[in-house]
């Protein structure tokens, strides 16, 4: 005979491994291996407000997209829906896939908010946004809360021409919410083979001018701030502490120390980029992590052996 | 065509620290050598003697906003 409900939810909730929220906060504090959360809920509703970290995967559809999500089969899944009801039957499910530690918060996001603890309520999206970066919210190493740190983030780039360009576009298309672009040059006809942000019909231009202009045509979400000046010493400081990494694609010296200087100052990573006729080169110089431009090279070769 | 390669490998490493996911070039310089068609990663470590980040480095916003970076980039140390 078929079972009532209430009978089927005893049943599995007999062989669900359950937890409250307490145990999930500090399964969520502990340093060193974050747990998996997921939040089995419908879309609104994690649009209310969530736990912090959590992936967003709908009971609906959680059998379809876990495996993707969570390869490893033996780390703790954290489930948790409003009250602790759905995350029961989900937790019966990835069992049946598999999952050997699925564990049902009891109490779900109700208990966690009236436990007072903290949530995070998500970036609300546009129709244009969703559509613009569905690609990116498919792929699990950005999702939502990636492309939100994009949106968030500032990024200075030194230079447009033949590093700048590519870099600009790409970052731009990619949703950087904004990017800071200092060059003090304007677009001359023998630009245009290699750097590729600027147009025939903009010779002449600032290239800062230029560059803002391709970039409002590709993505409207990002802010392009122009610096139409040299970047130089009395600069520098101020122009790195608005930004959060910067990208060097001016190939100087003077340039290259003056930024080190300025990001071991500021504690800020720059992305630097190089090329010498065929030969080209990258790296990250990240204050405290890595070494820094000064620490392989800590002055410059005499000026007739330098390649500009 | 080479600016692009190396401005969209910069682009890709901006995105990486952005997100926190991956292993940034930190410490690792990848090279591209066009004609041969080859990526090479040289690891590179820091200088605890570093002028600008080592132990003794007395580098600080003043150094930075006195120096002629044109005409110089020699950076005094502690004791200099």
């Amino acid at each position: 005979m078929a079972r009532k409900y209430d009978q089927l939810f005893e049943t599995v909730r007999q062989n669900v491994e359950e937890v409250d929220v307490q145990a999930l906060k500090s399964a969520v504090d502990q340093t060193g291996k974050t747990p998996v959360v997921v939040d089995v809920r419908e879309r609104d509703e994690w649009e209310q407000g969530h736990v912090p970290g959590a992936r967003f995967i709908p009971r609906g559809f959680l059998e379809m997209r876990i495996e993707e999500q969570v390869p490893d089969k033996e780390q703790p899944v954290y489930l948790y829906c409003a009250g602790g009801v759905r995350s029961i039957f989900a937790a019966q499910a990835l069992q049946q896939l598999g999952y050997e530690n699925a564990i049902s918060v009891s109490g779900g996001f109700g208990a966690w908010k009236d436990a007072g603890y903290k949530f995070d309520i998500p970036r609300q999206w546009s129709p244009d946004q969703r559509q613009r970066y569905s690609r990116h919210f498919l792929i699990p190493e950005v999702g939502e809360v990636g492309q939100a740190k994009l949106l968030d983030a500032k990024v200075l780039m030194i230079g447009a021409g033949g590093l700048g360009s590519p870099a600009a576009l790409y970052l731009a298309a990619a949703g950087v919410g904004k990017l800071g672009i200092v060059d003090s040059d304007e677009v001359d006809l023998s630009n245009l083979q290699r750097q590729i942000v600027h147009t025939t019909a903009r010779v002449g231009e600032p290239k800062t001018e230029s560059a803002r202009a391709f970039v409002n045509d590709l993505n409207p979400d990002v802010e392009v701030v122009g610096i139409q000046e040299r970047l130089n010493a009395s600069n520098v400081l101020d122009l790195v502490a608005e930004y959060d990494i910067v990208v060097n694609g001016a190939d100087n010296f003077a340039t290259r120390y003056l930024l080190n200087d300025a990001c071991v100052i500021l504690n800020k990573p720059i992305v630097d980029g190089s090329i010498f006729r065929f030969e080209g080169q990258v790296t990250v110089y990240a204050p405290g992590e890595g070494p820094c431009y000064r620490c392989m090279f800590p002055e410059p070769p005499p000026a007739d052996l330098a390649p500009t | 065509m080479l600016p692009g390669v190396i401005g969209v490998l910069q682009a890709t490493e901006v995105i990486k620290l952005i997100l926190g996911q991956g292993e940034p070039l930190i410490g690792r310089l990848l090279t591209f050598d066009a004609l041969e068609s080859t990526f090479r990663k040289l690891k590179i470590g820091r200088d605890p003697e570093c002028p600008a980040c080592g132990e003794h480095a007395a580098l600080d916003a003043s150094k930075v906003q006195d120096m002629d970076y044109q005409i110089s980039c020699a950076l005094p140390i502690a004791g200099d």
